[in-house]
């Protein structure tokens, strides 16, 4: 079996039916994914490791309970991964050490595999776009964005962490959250001047 | 901020989609969401800002040992408890016949038990099954679509056409609000065959229901739709084949 011909979907059906061959290959496609947000997440080495672990281990005892119709198998391994980071910072109850411009602007990453080209192409795009959109994003608007997604911390207490007001964190992230939407939706056209905060 | 049921709630899209709501704030976008179409939208939009978030990131490159971590772990796991274990074609038959309480149901079990007496921990898939029914019983088998590749099933209907039973393998199992469907096709109408579940394991059976004897259908499909069924096919299709002759 050559698991490199097989899509992403495929592969968790393999894994569901305990193919360790198919999680070796998840384990390649994803790795650096899993890693990457665990890392910017937490900001050690370690604990990222240890959550990779932890994500892989939940992916093979409950490949069975994904459902392709619902999500992309890369959304499904970065909410697994998001969550675990979060609750792993919320339990340690300390200063997140989260990177604060974790952010590039640079061909990265296939995000996943699927038998449909066009759609691969069309993340493709959709993903430059993002990145170009984020690197235009004022830093402040960026900072505030990596510890909402990274950090998964309400409006308040990200506004401690930054010592900035409420107001202006929720207004941060609503801008960067309105730039990159319209990115994503109309790539360059989309690409108005922004109100800075 | 306090919002009525009928007030827009575009502000907090990002936030909700993101994550970082208080559940209060969560509440609100709900309660208000279902009977605003420009606001689903708007939000399906934010959740693929989301998605698309990690594609913006800097990568990390994981140490080279951490894979032989990861296997390990998963080795020890499956020696603690061996979750995954197929389970055998006796059970899942067992289970395929359980309401086969009226006479045919008791013959076709009885065959189906002199049928496997000989091989029957040697079957491992459906496909060796239909190899080996005899002609008192007529298979048909399930496909799956691009939505569940590894999905397979097979319906076992009775000469006559008026009993049926249907196996099927490899289905993701669903949430409490869905169940999986069984259309049964003729020219083109779709009568319901029933609901059913599957385990975890993504097996299920289910004893058929038909308005019209089986063997005037041509075609069968399975469809994810809300608990309890639909009046016609909504969701994907999961499953799907055709009577031949």
């Amino acid at each position: 079996m050559d698991y490199k011909t097989l899509d992403d979907v495929s592969l968790i059906a393999r894994i569901a039916h305990a193919d360790e061959g198919a999680l070796d290959e998840l384990y390649q496609r994803y790795s650096r994914l899993v890693f990457s947000v665990a890392l910017h997440s937490l900001g050690e080495a370690t604990l990222a490791e240890e959550v990779t672990q932890e994500v892989f281990l939940r992916i093979w005892k409950k490949a069975e309970t994904y459902r392709a119709s619902h999500a992309k198998v890369y959304t499904w391994i970065v909410a697994i991964t998001r969550n675990r980071a979060i609750d792993i910072l919320r339990q340690a109850r300390r200063r997140p050490q989260i990177d604060p411009l974790p952010w590039v602007d640079q061909d990265s990453l296939k995000m996943h595999a699927s038998e449909d080209i066009e759609l691969e192409i069309e993340d493709a795009i959709q993903h430059q776009r993002l990145r170009a959109a984020l690197a235009k994003l004022p830093k402040a608007q960026r900072e505030a964005l990596a510890y909402a997604f990274f950090g998964g911390f309400s409006h308040q207490e990200i506004a401690d962490l930054l010592a900035q007001p409420l107001g202006t964190v929720k207004t941060r992230i609503r801008l960067a959250m309105q730039r990159l939407k319209q990115a994503l939706q109309f790539g360059d056209e989309g690409d108005e001047p922004s109100t800075r905060t | 901020m306090n919002i009525e049921p009928n007030d827009h709630v575009t502000d907090w899209l990002p936030a909700y989609a993101l994550g970082i709501l208080s559940d209060a704030e969560c509440e609100a976008v709900e309660s208000h969401l279902p009977s605003c179409q420009a606001c689903r939208e708007e939000l399906a939009a934010y959740a693929r800002v989301v998605e698309a978030l990690p594609a913006g990131m800097v990568l990390h490159i994981p140490p080279a040992d951490l894979k032989d971590k990861v296997m390990q772990r998963i080795h020890r796991t499956a020696q603690a408890a061996p979750q995954k274990a197929e389970r055998t074609w006796w059970r899942r038959l067992k289970d395929a016949f359980r309401p086969a309480t009226t006479a045919w149901g008791w013959v076709s079990f009885v065959l189906v038990l002199f049928l496997a007496f000989g091989n029957l921990f040697a079957w491992q898939r459906l496909s060796a099954l239909e190899r080996r029914v005899s002609a008192d019983l007529i298979t048909i088998a399930l496909q799956g679509t691009e939505v569940t590749p590894q999905a397979t099933g097979l319906l076992v209907v009775s000469r006559d056409g008026r009993h049926g039973t249907l196996v099927v393998d490899g289905l993701p199992a669903l949430d409490a609000v869905h169940q999986y469907q069984l259309w049964l096709i003729r020219d083109g109408e779709r009568d319901s065959g029933g609901v059913f579940a599957v385990d975890t394991e993504g097996y299920g059976s289910l004893w058929i229901e038909a308005p019209q004897p089986l063997l005037e259908y041509s075609a069968f499909g399975i469809t994810i739709e809300p608990a309890g069924g639909s009046a016609g096919p909504t969701g994907d299709k999961v499953l799907g084949g055709e009577r031949s002759g």
